[in-house]
């Protein structure tokens, strides 16, 4: 399948004739050898846990960091290259300072990831004639979860600049079958505590190594406290009773 | 050769195509100020604002602020006037500006220059803590506020402010003002009462004092300068930046002190 | 003027456009209705108003597409302030003071200088007749320095208009630049209202 594209997938704003992007499509591919991440939205918070790979015994964990906050109220799980993620979560927390100091009020959670998306196409020119920052769209899918107005949400932002609101949403390697674990546990009654379980014996099934302490992150965001970033002992707490 | 032409319209058109990008992109991350298209912008403004011209363009002044570490902490006190040549334009100014719940800001000389700057350095500040997970020093974030305005000198700012909290070294206390000075020091206070208060301030200081003793020395010396100055008055405000972040500790109406203090036996002189 | 109630506000301008001794206009509108829980009032040299004013919608329109909402009461002041204090090497010539019903359904007044120095009050008095002005409400609103200390008004919605009224005649008889009438915005949680009254017009 790969011969035929082999025109096409030179140029980031080359359409093949068959009118599809390859480089973007590549992208999106990157993505899923990335580690896997997941969100689930209840009415009580939103919940994001990832996988950490520790590739090596002499690795410090603490220094992976899949999840950061982009504001009090706003958190984000990523999966692809992480290096072009802190930079589009950077963008964000500028974004989100800038709106709270004009507006005096925290920013929404889609406008933020509208901000957000808006930066991921900046690989080509922009319509205004605004320079392109980018050689290449970005590697990396963002799990978007915060409390607003409306309520916790999570959005799913990935390369092409799409972002598409979910109930619970799986990237990453194991997306596929974690997606799938999601859609037969998933239903709106899920309270917080449920869905920090549910998220971590979904995160089990698809990771190689044993769930531990170590290897996974896990964080709420939720109207009254924020965001929050489990420890180790409250992580421990959830996985004992797996 | 004539040429009629003030301006070059063709220049004149990118001026306004560039502000309303910049409008609307709403990038604050460089704030971008409109200069007047005169000679000499600086001389322009100081026409508009100054007060002997007349004052078109009155901008609120006057103040008294101070703020002191002791042994407990840092106490911030100041007055609540705020007036526009010899009127008042309000007398329920807030002059502690809450940068975030462990930097206060004091607010002396131009209002607006101090509420806005201060409110970016609040707003570096949070910045600098999601990207680098620790709280700004209290040293760091007046550097900050120092060279922003720093970058201005000379245009008219106006701004004589403390910046106030608790770092890793413990109490901080710096005096930032609008020709870039900026100092650390253990006692300061800044605005047009600001002599009386030093005078009550500086009798009446030792390192350690009770809070008790801090928030009335504080409360003695507002007050004082509130008798003899009369640009200051209002509301007397105190607050206490401890460890874990500040709190307010009163706000006093300055006829209610005037009568307890009224009614106190006066110190002997010897 | 501005002045805010329990869970109403009230914003009233007169309409006389003057310039020194001379009368322009006698119906130029200086209050304006940002969005239905929002209206400011504008005073100092009338085209600066008027173009800060379109500036605001503008920005409000735009805020509107972007975040799918309309700007609060509480927005739409800290934006102001940020706005006129982007002027500040050129200041708009203008005083204004915005009235309004905030998140929580409380009337409120935001007062400011001509670079953004904002208060958040609960009367204001602003432009030529602000000094005449401003003492009166400071004592039938303000009930500053009364001898009994706890005194308390309740302020109704009828009260306060008449309070506007006899505010803007008063006024009117001592200000060579107020006249003519008064628009009175009367801003409630189901919307606004405006009502006209005449002045005096010498």
């Amino acid at each position: 399948m790969f011969l035929t594209r082999s025109e096409y997938d030179r140029g980031v704003n080359t359409f093949s004739p068959e009118g599809r992007l390859f480089q973007v499509e590549y992208a999106i591919e990157a993505i899923k050898m990335g580690s896997t991440a997941i969100g689930i939205q209840t009415s009580e918070g939103v919940i994001l846990a990832v996988e950490k790979r520790i590739t090596s015994t002499l690795l410090e964990p603490s220094s992976i960091e899949k999840i950061l906050e982009i504001d009090s109220h706003v958190g984000c799980a990523m999966s692809g290259l992480n290096a072009d993620a802190r930079t589009m979560i950077d963008h964000a927390r500028v974004q989100a300072q800038n709106h709270t100091f004009v507006y005096d009020e925290p920013i929404k959670i889609e406008s933020i990831t509208q901000a957000i998306c808006d930066l991921a196409l900046r690989f080509g020119e922009g319509a205004q004639g605004e320079e392109s920052i980018m050689s290449r769209p970005f590697g990396v899918a963002l799990l978007i979860a915060g409390c607003d107005e409306n309520g916790p949400q999570l959005f799913h932002a990935d390369p092409s600049g799409t972002f598409t609101k979910y109930q619970a949403k799986a990237i990453g390697s194991g997306s596929e079958g974690a997606q799938t674990e999601l859609q037969e546990n998933y239903h709106k009654s899920l309270t917080l505590k449920e869905a920090e379980t549910l998220s971590l014996k979904v995160l089990k099934q698809v990771m190689e190594e044993k769930v531990n302490s170590v290897n996974v992150q896990l964080c709420s965001v939720t109207p009254n406290e924020g965001f929050h970033i489990y420890s180790e002992e409250e992580v421990n707490e959830i996985i004992n009773t797996l | 050769m004539i040429n009629l032409d003030f301006l070059n319209p063709a220049e004149n058109n990118n001026v306004l195509e560039q502000e309303e990008a910049n409008e609307y992109m709403e990038n604050l991350s460089v704030p971008t100020f409109e200069i007047p298209l005169v000679h000499n912008p600086v001389e322009f403004l100081k026409h508009q604002t100054h007060a002997a011209e007349q004052c078109r363009l009155s901008i609120v002044h006057g103040t008294t602020t101070l703020a002191f570490k002791f042994k407990h902490g840092v106490i911030v006190c100041v007055d609540s006037r705020a007036t526009s040549g010899t009127y008042i334009a309000s007398q329920t100014v807030k002059k502690v500006i809450e940068i975030n719940p462990y930097l206060l800001g004091t607010m002396a000389g131009g209002a607006a220059d101090c509420s806005y700057w201060e409110r970016e350095l609040g707003r570096r500040c949070r910045l600098y803590e999601l990207r680098n997970k620790e709280r700004i020093s209290v040293a760091a974030a007046s550097k900050l506020l120092c060279n922003m305005v720093y970058a201005y000198k000379g245009m008219g700012l106006s701004m004589g402010t403390m910046v106030c909290g608790w770092d890793k070294k413990g109490p901080g206390l710096y005096y930032v003002d609008n020709d870039g000075t900026r100092l650390e020091g253990d006692l300061f206070s800044v605005g047009s009462g600001s002599t009386f208060a030093y005078g009550i301030l500086d009798s009446g200081f030792k390192y350690d004092m009770t809070p008790e003793e801090a928030y009335d020395l504080g409360r003695r010396a507002i007050y004082h300068a509130t008798f003899r100055d009369s640009a200051s008055g209002g509301i007397v405000s105190c607050y206490h930046v401890k460890q874990d972040g500040w709190t307010l500790i009163s706000r006093t109406n300055v006829k209610e002190l005037h009568y307890k203090y009224q009614d106190e036996p006066k110190a002997p002189l010897v | 003027m501005a002045l805010a109630g329990e869970d109403f506000c009230i914003v009233a301008a007169d309409t006389r456009q003057s310039d020194g001794y001379h009368i322009n206009c006698r119906y130029a509108p200086k209050a304006h209705q940002l969005s239905d829980k929002t209206v400011i009032g504008t005073s100092g040299f009338y085209a600066d108003g008027l173009n800060f004013v379109k500036k605001i919608k503008q920005r409000m329109e735009w805020y509107f597409h972007q975040h799918d909402k309309t700007m609060s009461t509480t927005a739409i002041a800290q934006l102001i302030s940020i706005m006129l204090y982007q002027k500040r090497f050129f200041p708009y010539y203008v005083f204004c003071v915005i009235g309004g019903i905030d998140e929580n359904g409380k009337g409120c007044v935001y007062s400011y200088d001509s670079v953004g120095n904002a208060e958040r009050v609960q009367y204001q008095a602003a432009g030529s007749g602000n000094e005449l002005l401003q003492p009166f409400l400071d004592s039938q609103i303000g009930l500053k320095n009364r001898s009994n200390e706890n005194e308390t008004l309740n302020l109704t919605e009828e009260m306060a208009i008449k309070i506007v009224k006899d505010a803007f005649s008063s006024v009117t008889e001592r200000d060579i630049h107020t006249g003519d009438c008064v628009e009175i915005y009367i801003i409630r949680k189901d919307g606004v209202e405006c009502q006209k009254y005449p002045l005096k017009r010498d």
